[in-house]
């Protein structure tokens, strides 16, 4: 059962504003949705479980230094920057 | 009612790696901000890690250094959590399946403090809060750690600090970092409760987070275990929660606040592919580890003789044993190596880091060649010393001081010359001694070490003049 | 019967340049994109550069690779450094990526031609490209009917011909549902085949980069030079399973093509019908038609959503207002911030998914929905390498239906997820499955099949499919769209 606390929870968790006005609305949507992902309760489960798709193992990369990004770079879509840092701004 | 204080301890270690854990950018401290990112490190959109392979080593030698048993199968997970510091609004760790399981640190009263296991993942980057607004640096994000879990086994303050010490000991012994406090690459959150004495239940716990000295490690577990034990005592009960510890008052203070819900919401990181460690591979880093700092103080203390006070000291820094076990070979008495060591020595090394460096003028088989002269009694103590001071101010060997001349003064046959000729040429003193006035010996020494220019050893001229009087 | 190989002979013909061939194409996207909305961003500066390198390589008289000089498009969630790439959302406008994603850069070097970024539906979360934030792309067999999605606008070019190919990204069915709903050609490869690196997530264990292409033939080629290992990528390994093109023509005499039953469930009688009429095609020419049954694959739907939100709610964490991408105007504090910059920035859709994958990863629901897909993962997988001990290829349709007409979505969440029901088995285990046209509903909208594979065998669907587009040449229509050569 999807509760409006359940959604207002993971709405936190998402960091995502739930309107007052929509949550009725959206935990009952969410419950639609999560009923239909109960179909899997009842499915049989093989043994083999699942680890990753192609069975990979120990793909490393050698610990060799390379050249880092010019900072303008790094900054180049920052929405606000100072002093060579990503900025949030107070705006109280 | 009485006490007891229950701790366990999470322990952050950035590895010292040359690259980051995801990515080849620099692990280098410090740096102008922002300098020592890529486009992975800063998790632009579309950007993949992959695994340095020197971080599975080094958190592998960390685990046999701790006697932890190493994983066959390790997995990555992400740990997602959204706050400004990092980049990908999760962290790359390992929940499920982690590198290292279990391990213990041994204190100096036989307490073993076991670990849960230890686990790799990625540190975040740095922010400053300067008037209200918040400054991001990522240079710093994704340097790769180890986190190492312990079991609630620690029982004071006083087993809190040696374990800290006990791991920071053997991580740089291992050298798989340089566990510097103040610089952010050792970081402990405290884990503590109180019970009443003799009670097995633990109680509520908190967790002191980010403690980065020994000193505030011991100043935040004595004010949260009064805090407890005061709240416990006038009827109150103990919050779990997460706490952070100003180290300008003193005090403990609750770090929660309604915007972090905390729910990490761990899956596998589908961006990864499974670890598999082959027996072989850990069976060639123990056979390259060196040997732990405990069994060399055991050895030191139990073959050697030496004190356990100098013994701890020369197991503190890998380099100061590894120096001591050269300068030692074929010696008559390793204490005095030692003794060199940790008297003339330390002397000229003031800081903690200049110990861990170790970087004296004498070579280990300068010492050892200086100490072989005191053995054989072709020299004296007192030359010894004098003779090293001369050898750490110029790096020259202990021949470059000593003359022939010097060494031949206390050779055993010299001295019995010497002493002979005393005996000879001042028999009013050898009547004296003979009936019954001791102290006469003494002008008789002093004959000889006025003969030898002060060379001879004078207990050992007494010895043979009384000798020679005895047999006359 | 490729455009591709059409193309690189009138360039190496000296029949066209490259700069009048780019300049067409351009001029087309500029005549025809208001109405099949296609493209959210033209990159014609950049196409004429490499159209004139190319030229001058011609003149100077070097040898031409395939796809050198050839104009075609990629989805807007493929990384190019210092083009716009937004996913088609608002939380990335402005969005200049500092790197190219691995398929870019394999392509450019080899001079493709890029005439710009196509439409999707934000985050590819979406099966009709109406959630993008620039408006759905239209199908250039209709354009009162979707191109489908998530990766319409690719679709829409191609069929559009405003395109020679595009290159897609699959994570449920996205490049083969719009391939479908457009009359052309989709490959999604297997899981790994394909390097992900630049790629935006969606899904990371479910999304691959594919072409959408005229022809099979053309599949094939731009398939060929995009599987390439990638050290930036651990879970990519490159065609495994050696090159396609060399292949396509093998006799499917006795190739065993395998229906399992359960794909035809719930599926339009007309879409069925033409998915069985291929079938006769095969056995025409000798192919072997296996009937099976796979029921595992009614789980098939619940277990994507659960993985696929659960891994997009993680990947799409890090959209906060910091880095780069919009930023909320007006806020309190930096916890505000970013919540305003999601709340503003992302879709109802993507905002959907991202709560639901939260949801199943959460304390509590983690072993129940999580946990449980993941094993079920792990039975599909199983129960299609029993079924490839009967068959070498599975044929089933792509979607149960053909293309809708506009805004004709539904906004009830479920229904619309229905739609992937056939194409998110492969996603699932991670097998190679193409698109191709196999016929026409009453309306004459396209309706379009798979032929699904074992891991890293996208040489013999390939190989089944260029036998069918020979057979049935009249599937593969061409619209009034774009530019003819």
């Amino acid at each position: 059962m999807v509760t409006r606390e359940d959604v207002e929870n993971i709405a936190l968790l998402s960091k995502l504003f739930v309107p007052e006005e929509e949550l009725d609305g959206l935990t009952k949507s969410m419950q639609e949705i999560i009923d239909f992902a109960d179909a899997i309760n009842n499915a049989p489960v093989s043994a083999e479980g699942f680890d990753n798709i192609n069975n990979l193992s120990n793909v490393f990369r050698e610990d060799e230094v390379v050249e880092s990004y010019p900072v303008a770079e790094i900054l180049k879509n920052a929405p606000e920057q100072a002093e060579d840092h990503f900025l949030v701004r107070n705006r109280e | 009612m009485k006490y007891e204080l229950v701790s366990g301890f999470e322990t952050h270690i950035e590895l010292s790696t040359k690259t980051k854990i995801f990515c080849g950018c620099t692990t280098q401290f410090g740096g102008e901000p922002n300098t020592h990112c890529c486009p992975v490190c800063i998790g632009l959109p579309g950007t993949l890690p992959v695994l340095n392979k020197e971080v599975v080593r080094f958190a592998i030698k960390a685990g046999l250094a701790v006697h932890g048993k190493i994983a066959e199968v390790a997995k990555m997970d992400r740990k997602n959590y959204c706050y400004p510091d990092l980049a990908k609004a999760y962290q790359i760790s390992q929940l499920y399946a982690p590198l290292i399981i279990g391990g213990y640190i041994e204190l100096s009263n036989g307490r073993k403090i076991r670990l849960h296991h230890i686990h790799i993942e990625e540190d975040a980057g740095k922010l400053i809060h300067r008037h209200g607004d918040t400054y991001v640096d990522y240079n710093r994000g994704g340097v790769p750690l180890i986190e190492i879990v312990s079991e609630p086994d620690i029982r004071s303050i006083d087993e809190a600090k040696e374990y800290v010490e006990r791991l920071q000991q053997v991580m740089r012994w291992v050298g798989i970092s340089d566990c510097k406090m103040q610089e952010g690459s050792m970081r402990c959150d405290v884990n503590i409760s109180v019970r009443p004495e003799g009670t097995e239940a633990f109680g509520t716990r908190t967790e002191i987070k980010n403690m980065n000295s020994i000193t505030n490690i011991a100043r935040a577990m004595e004010y949260e275990y009064e805090r407890q034990v005061d709240l416990i005592e006038s009827g109150g009960k103990v919050v779990q929660e997460t706490l952070r510890f100003d180290d300008v008052t003193g005090t403990t203070s609750s770090m929660r606040s309604k915007e972090d819900a905390h729910d990490y919401r761990y899956f596998r990181d589908p961006d990864l592919v499974t670890i598999n460690i082959p027996r072989e591979e850990v069976e060639q880093l123990k056979a390259e580890m060196p040997e732990l700092p405990a069994d060399k103080f055991e050895r030191y203390v139990d073959d050697y003789e030496i004190p356990e006070k100098d013994a701890a000291l020369l197991t503190k820094y890998r380099r100061i044993s590894e120096y001591f076990d050269e300068a030692i070979d074929g010696v008559k008495s390793p204490k005095t190596v030692s003794n060199f060591i940790i008297g003339q020595m330390f002397r000229r090394l003031e800081t903690e880091a200049d110990k861990e460096v170790f970087d004296v003028a004498v070579s280990p088989a300068q010492l050892n060649e200086l100490v072989k002269l005191l053995d054989s009694g072709k020299i004296r103590n007192n030359l010894a010393k004098s003779t090293l001071e001369k050898m750490l101010d110029s790096g020259k060997g202990a021949l470059e001081f000593i003359s022939e001349s010097d060494m031949g003064g206390i050779d055993e046959n010299a001295l019995l010359e010497l002493c002979k000729a005393a005996v000879e040429g001042n028999p009013k003193a050898v009547e004296d001694y003979k009936s019954g006035k001791a102290k006469a010996i003494k002008a008789l020494v002093g004959n000889v070490m006025k003969n030898s220019r002060g060379k001879a050893d004078a207990m050992a001229a007494e010895a043979k003049i009384a000798e020679l009087i005895n047999n006359m | 019967m490729g455009l591709i190989n059409d193309i690189h002979q009138k360039l190496i013909n000296k029949e066209i340049s490259c700069t009048e061939l780019t300049k067409s194409y351009l001029e087309e996207i500029e005549k025809s994109n208001d109405a099949l909305n296609a493209y959210v961003c033209v990159t014609g500066d950049e196409a004429l550069k490499t159209a004139e390198a190319v030229d001058k390589k011609l003149a100077s008289g070097e040898e031409l690779g395939l796809l050198e000089g050839v104009p075609m498009a990629l989805k807007d969630n493929m990384s190019t450094n210092g083009i716009s790439t937004t996913c088609c959302s608002k939380i990335l406008t402005g969005y200049k990526p500092i790197f190219d994603a691995t398929v870019w850069e394999i392509l450019k070097s080899q001079n493709a031609v890029m005439l710009g970024k196509t439409n999707m539906d934000e985050f590819a979360m979406g099966s009709s490209c109406e959630t993008s934030y620039f408006g759905g792309a239209m199908n250039p067999f209709d354009i009162n009917h979707v191109a489908g999605g998530s990766s319409g606008g690719a679709a829409s070019a191609v069929g559009g011909n405003i395109a020679a190919y595009g290159l897609g990204s699959d994570t449920g069915g996205s490049i083969r549902q719009p391939a479908s709903f457009c009359g052309v050609v989709g490959l999604k490869p297997t899981y790994g085949a394909v390097s992900r690196y630049g790629l935006i997530a969606y899904a990371s264990s479910l999304d691959q980069i594919g072409p959408i292409t005229k022809s099979v033939e053309d599949a094939s080629i731009v398939f060929d030079a995009i599987a390439k290992p990638d050290k930036r990528d651990s879970t990519c390994l490159g065609a495994k399973g050696g090159e396609t093109y060399p292949k396509l023509n093998n006799d499917i005499k006795g190739m065993k093509i395998g229906i399992a039953r359960e794909y035809l469930d719930g599926v339009r009688d007309d879409v069925k019908e033409a998915v069985l009429d291929a079938a006769k095609v095969y056995e025409s020419m000798g192919a072997q038609i296996v009937y099976f049954d796979l029921p595992i694959l009614k789980f098939a739907l619940p277990v994507y959503y659960i993985i696929a939100c659960a891994e997009a709610s993680s990947n799409l964490g890090r959209y906060d207002g910091i880095r780069y991408g919009f930023k909320a105007e007006r806020y309190t504090g930096t916890h505000d911030m970013i919540c305003r910059t999601r709340s503003e920035g992302f879709g109802e859709e993507v905002k959907r998914r991202i709560l639901l994958g939260t949801y199943v990863l959460s304390a509590g629901y983690y072993d129940a929905y999580y946990k449980k897909a993941t094993d079920l993962r792990g039975t599909i997988i199983k129960a299609f390498n029993d079924a490839f001990e009967r068959c070498d290829v599975i044929l089933a349709p792509t979607v149960p239906m053909t293309a809708f007409e506009k805004g004709h979505a539904t906004s009830d969440p479920i229904e619309t997820y229905l739609t992937d029901i056939c194409t998110v088995p492969v996603n699932i285990a991670g097998l190679p499955g193409v698109s191709i046209p196999c016929g026409f509903n009453a309306k004459g909208m396209p309706i379009g099949m798979q032929l699904i594979g074992k891991s890293f065998d996208e040489a013999t669907i390939l190989n089944a499919a260029y036998k069918y587009q020979q057979a049935a040449p009249e599937k593969f229509t061409d619209t009034k769209w774009g530019v003819k050569l």
